[in-house]
């Protein structure tokens, strides 16, 4: 840069993403830019520091929502700066901005993240350079739907701004025929003599493989916490109910358990051997060979020292531990990809039209909505043969699955029980998928001692005190974490008294999924915490055993009184389950009781439900 | 600073403009912590909120004529002052429906979260420049909700904020218009194709309809014979147009026989 030189215009991305899709729309957006000569850097929220937002010129905004209204993890600290009294009414003057928001219409609270921060940046002096966008999942191609022309508006009003940030134009016409973007990563094939002779532990292995691979979701949590064996697969659902529901029960083969009732377990699936061979097969890579991957070198990052020291692990290991290949489905830049290596020319001409703006939609109906995988796709393309630096890049990251713990160290002492649905669906094309975890749990057997690498975190269930009195809400497999919360109180209660507790379930008929039925019921006997003379209570809700349906919301409505008392004398609420639709009608039955039983409106008895989760009186665990 | 440890804090609030320091310390001693030092606040319906850290209070005092005070909102001021434990004490002095009045203190206190109110009769307390008919004691719940457990937080702790404090934000709910809280509308959906499956988690009964119609609708002829006017039906799903009748099918060759296909999460049905 000679002297003089204004620094050149740039972009700056951030984004916040749970899933992400977020992430997608964030990379396409920088993507974007930098084809037309502005560099972008895309950045998660809680990897930046907002104070330093004002000395930003241009900044994009990409924010997901999620059905509850909630942000995502990433962008919580974030947000609670940018919310702070203390910020002035111009502390981001000479700030321009635009948000694009990941929402779903089919929810009361549509992209209130995106809204929320749109209005609170304007509201602390920045200026929008477009309003906001929404992207919809209810749209015919999914927020892409409105991204496309978002982005158009975007570009042509900032180049308006300033024609420097777009030395290259606005309007950027791709030729068909060049890729022009590179692969983000590289590959460092090793010569097998040059390996330690040392026998790696699986724990090593997996922390080495997932420490190299780009899911930037999970940078942190490379080495697990503990692998698990499994001891025990019982089917809970009764014949002739529609679901499976499993009751797993596993031990530490590793280092000894840490966990508390309420917290959450998140498990590595394996994924199916076959398919990682014919996927190896079909991209014409060798199983064998070591490999280190790690970022390319571009201007702004100069040489990466770190490749040079990390060890090799070998190519399927990669594969089998960080790619995944049969459950997640690849993004619309795949195909995109896909079409400049693709030597038949129906392949390539079909390939460049799901990627083009017309073949959005049929893109959405032949891969989101058909959730096909990696494996399909390629499969479906078979001239297409992409270098191994880009499949690293754009292959799905294999993701662990969460769940919530349904047993107690205390009651089920070294041991990990979870309650399992497995997951089963149709696509519109009539073809039927499975989910990848739950299915591959439900083939585990005990005998085969597969071991299973774990990790622990906290949820949104704190563990309750033992004199904490608990109004618990758990239809369907919302009961795991309460069987675990049940289960340590009694273990408690022989000790010490115990607090009452009045448990909520639901399921569709008693006979068939009516989950822990001898387990719930031996509490309601008596001095069982859940028994009436206890000052607790067990109320069950079989939406399908009469013609009216009759959930868990009703049978709360039936206690009113009793559900009152008891929050007047301090009691806490927990809501679990995996419905989307579940937690609101919770809250609002609770919202109706409060107000009935105050004489208050329901706006009165809402700010009081709100009052009571800050203080963390009110908590859901909502799952998908 | 020892002495600063141990010494004991109360809060006197009132509505009124004017308040005797010895009516405070006359109900301080039905309170029995005639020994404390009070902090004073007059005109608190004009705060918004008390200049005093969170959690630093042992007893909170309010004293008023008027039937509003303390509001929803103070009395949320009283909740987050106080120590866990810690007493709140609201003395009115009222004409008329005394009944009425005190369940409404007693519900508004409860509301904000205050623990086993009482009434307590104070006609006999003689203050200087005026009396008073009742008081409604309460208790701020003294235990811990479980143990407190951090935001799972970044390698770099970069920002500095307290997360636990969330008393100096705005309130997020004010940044969204009447238009925001409507309900949604939903896209129109083109042709009529549905625009989504039943849900992973379908309450409603459409996943087992979606289920029951697994049967493909081809004839055996189609099935054992496969032709196509378009030339792409053989080619897969990649190719085939939104009436295909060979939609979910894998690919096959003209002529040849179409087999199932090795999708590694096909269910067993």
């Amino acid at each position: 840069m000679t002297m003089g030189e204004k620094p050149k215009k740039k972009l700056l991305v951030l984004y916040a993403s749970q899933t992400g899709n977020a992430l997608d729309a964030a990379e396409r957006i920088g993507r974007e830019a930098e084809r037309r000569g502005c560099p972008a850097s895309i950045v998660s929220t809680d990897e930046f520091d907002a104070s330093y937002l004002p000395h930003e010129e241009a900044v994009v905004f990409v924010v997901s929502t999620t059905g509850q209204g909630d942000s995502p993890d990433s962008f919580k600290a974030f947000w609670k700066f940018l919310l702070q009294k203390k910020l002035e009414k111009d502390w981001l003057q000479g700030v321009r901005f635009a948000v694009f928001g990941l929402g779903d219409s089919g929810y009361q609270k549509y992209n209130f993240v995106a809204k929320k921060l749109d209005k609170r940046l304007s509201g602390l002096g920045a200026t929008t350079i477009i309003e906001k966008g929404l992207g919809d999942d209810q749209h015919p191609s999914g927020y892409e739907g409105t991204l496309d022309p978002w982005m158009l508006s975007l570009w042509s009003t900032l180049y308006q701004i300033n024609p420097k940030y777009f030395p290259k134009g606005p309007d950027v016409k791709i030729s068909q025929d060049d890729l022009i973007d590179q692969p983000k990563y590289r590959i460092l094939y090793h010569k097998q003599d040059k390996l330690e002779s040392t026998l790696l532990t699986d724990s090593d292995i997996i922390q080495r493989a997932r420490g190299m691979s780009p899911g930037k979701l999970y940078k942190d949590k490379s080495k697990p916490d503990c692998f698990l064996k499994m001891t025990r697969n019982e089917v809970l659902t009764k014949a002739g109910s529609t679901k499976d529901v499993r009751h797993f029960e596993f031990q530490s083969v590793s280092s000894t358990i840490e966990y508390e009732v309420g917290d959450v377990v998140e498990l590595l699936p394996s994924q199916n051997p076959s398919a990682i061979d014919a996927f190896i097969e079909r991209c014409d890579l060798d199983p064998e060979s070591f490999i280190i991957v790690g970022p390319r070198e571009t201007e702004n990052s100069g040489v990466n020292e770190e490749m040079v020291t990390q060890l090799p692990i070998k190519l399927k290991t990669f594969v089998e531990l960080t790619m995944d290949v049969t459950s997640a489905s690849p993004r619309r830049y795949f195909f995109e990809v896909m079409s400049f290596y693709a030597t038949a020319e129906h392949e390539k001409e079909r390939l460049q039209y799901f990627a083009s703006t017309e073949g959005r939609e049929d893109l959405y109906n032949y891969n989101q909505k058909e959730s096909r995988s990696i494996l399909e796709v390629l499969e479906d393309f078979p001239s297409v043969q992409i270098p191994f630096e880009w499949l690293v890049q754009l292959v799905p990251p294999l993701k662990p699955r969460a769940f919530s713990i349904s047993s107690s160290p205390l009651a089920h002492p070294d041991q990990v029980h979870l309650t399992v649905s497995i997951v089963s669906w149709i696509t519109p094309y009539k073809r039927t998928r499975k989910g990848l975890c739950s299915s591959w749990l439900a083939s585990l057997t005990p005998e085969e001692e597969v071991h299973i690498p774990v990790w622990f975190h906290k949820g949104s269930l704190p563990a309750p005190s033992q004199s904490l009195p608990l109004i618990l809400v758990g239809p369907g497999t919302g009961c795991a974490p309460f069987r675990g919360f049940i289960a340590e109180r009694s273990v408690q209660a022989q000790s010490s008294p115990v607090a009452p507790v009045m448990f909520f379930f639901g399921c569709r008929n008693k006979d068939t999924d009516f989950l822990y039925r001898d387990f719930w019921e031996s509490h309601t006997r008596e001095g069982g915490m859940l028994s009436e003379e206890m000052g607790g209570g067990f109320y069950t809700a079989f939406s399908r055993d009469q013609p009216k349906k009759v959930y868990v919301q009703h049978k709360i409505r039936e206690m009113s009184k009793k559900v009152w008392d008891l929050l007047c004398g301090g009691a806490a609420v927990y809501v679990a389950g995996s419905s989307t639709k579940m937690p609101s009608d919770i809250m609002s039955a609770l919202e109706e009781i409060v107000s009935e039983e105050t004489g208050r409106s329901k706006e009165d008895a809402s700010q009081c439900l709100k009052g009571l989760e800050k203080k963390g009186r009110y908590n859901v665990e909502a799952w998908s | 600073m020892d002495s600063m440890v141990n010494q004991k804090t109360v809060l006197a609030v009132t509505d009124d403009v004017v308040l005797p320091v010895s009516s405070v310390l006359t109900v301080m001693e039905q309170l029995g912590k005639e020994r404390f030092d009070p902090l004073i606040i007059t005109q608190a319906s004009t705060i918004n909120q008390f200049p005093l850290d969170s959690s630093s209070v042992d007893a909170v005092l309010a004293i008023s004529k008027t039937s509003d005070f303390p509001s929803d909102k103070i009395c949320g001021e009283f909740s987050r002052i106080l120590k866990p434990g810690g007493t709140v004490f609201v003395c009115k002095n009222l004409e008329g429906q005394l009944e009425d009045m005190q369940q409404t203190i007693q519900k508004r206190v409860t509301l904000a979260g205050f623990l086993e109110p009482q009434c307590v009769d104070l006609k006999s307390i003689k203050l200087s420049t005026f009396s008073l008919s009742f008081g409604i004691k309460a208790k701020k719940p003294s235990w811990k909700i479980g143990s407190s457990f951090a935001l799972k937080k970044p390698a770099k702790v970069l920002l500095k904020v307290n997360l636990d404090d969330d008393l100096d934000l705005i309130d997020e709910d004010s940044l969204l218009t009447e238009e925001d809280l409507k309900k949604p509308q939903l896209p129109v959906a083109s042709g009529c194709a549905t625009t989504k499956k039943a849900c992973k988690n379908c309450v409603c009964g459409r996943a087992e309809i979606e289920e029951k119609a697994v049967k493909l609708g081809l004839t055996d002829d189609q099935i054992e014979n496969p032709q196509s006017a378009c030339g792409s039906c053989g080619l897969g799903d990649a190719f085939r147009c939104g009436t295909c009748p060979y939609k979910g099918l894998p690919a096959f060759k003209l002529g040849e026989k179409v087999t199932l296909s090795r999708n590694f999460l096909e269910a067993d049905i």
